[in-house]
């Protein structure tokens, strides 16, 4: 999973925590598209999914902060997406406690969490820094 | 069934893919068929509930699946697992959301039935007279179709 110039939205704090969420996220795909034992890489998963539930909803809450600072028209709409991000996460969060971490889970979640990230990221993030450049430019 | 029906579901798709992807894909010659049916192989079927009422089925071959995957995560992929279906069934979701915002517009209120992935030829479960519009979109990876059965419920 490749992060790229393009997904920067010109918004330092913004773009740094982006850029960590694609390393983590792309980590975590070769992890578990690994070809080593199940067994040898649940640990990495586990520490993986732990630090992602943490580190998404930080992220989403400073993103929200900015969003409110800077007077954003389309707030409302942006945390309505990102609620529906974290209950994604947290649905198969409560999956894995309640079935274990089951490699064919594992995949579906992985699946679904590289497609969500690309399509937050590339596309309604996007939108957080036209309207920055709209007002004139950068507002850290 | 109406032109906004598939134009709303050509520019979501056209959208998710330059955004996704990096690839536009190009509108095929629009095709009735009997009912849904598709014999690609991987298909994902969307329920559509609301002011409009039906079926959407979105049909990739192997090697498009494959590579489309291989755009979004880096790395080869050499057959459709869990990974690889569950990424192209959320991507079809969301063209399929998108498509609905779009449908809005046109005072359609409606709301999508999370997907179903079907590996191999997909068959409807139910025997009916329904014709349904298939769109074929052309891409530099290969040919896919969207595939629209939809009909009003107000």
């Amino acid at each position: 999973m490749m992060w790229k110039e393009k997904y920067k939205i010109g918004v330092d704090l913004i773009d740094q925590q982006h850029e960590e969420l694609f390393r983590r996220v792309s980590e975590f795909t070769r992890i578990i598209r690994s070809e080593e034992n199940w067994d040898a890489r649940i640990d990495k998963v586990k520490e993986t999914m732990a630090f992602m539930k943490d580190y998404v909803v930080d992220h989403f809450n400073e993103e929200e902060a900015y969003q409110a600072k800077i007077n954003y028209p389309e707030l409302e709409a942006h945390k309505k997406a990102h609620a529906s991000f974290k209950e994604g996460i947290e649905n198969y969060v409560k999956i894995f406690e309640e079935e274990g971490f089951n490699e064919d889970r594992i995949q579906e979640f992985g699946g679904k969490l590289m497609t969500w990230l690309i399509m937050h990221v590339a596309g309604m993030d996007q939108k957080i820094g036209e309207y920055v450049k709209s007002k004139g430019g950068q507002i850290q | 069934m109406k032109a906004e029906y598939i134009n709303s579901f050509y520019k979501a798709a056209k959208d998710v893919f330059q955004l996704m992807v990096d690839i536009e894909p190009q509108r095929g010659e629009l095709k009735l068929v009997e009912n849904l049916c598709n014999n690609k192989d991987a298909n994902i079927e969307l329920g559509v509930v609301g002011d409009l009422k039906g079926k959407i089925l979105f049909s990739f071959p192997k090697d498009m699946t494959l590579e489309m995957v291989k755009i979004l995560s880096g790395m080869e992929m050499d057959k459709i697992d869990n990974f690889a279906s569950s990424a192209l069934g959320e991507m079809a979701n969301i063209i399929g959301g998108n498509a609905l915002t779009l449908l809005s517009q046109y005072n359609y209120t409606c709301d999508i039935v999370p997907p179903q992935i079907y590996i191999g030829e997909y068959k409807p479960n139910s025997i009916g007279n329904d014709k349904a519009l298939q769109l074929p979109l052309l891409t530099p990876i290969g040919e896919f179709d969207i595939t629209i059965l939809l009909k009003e419920n107000k």
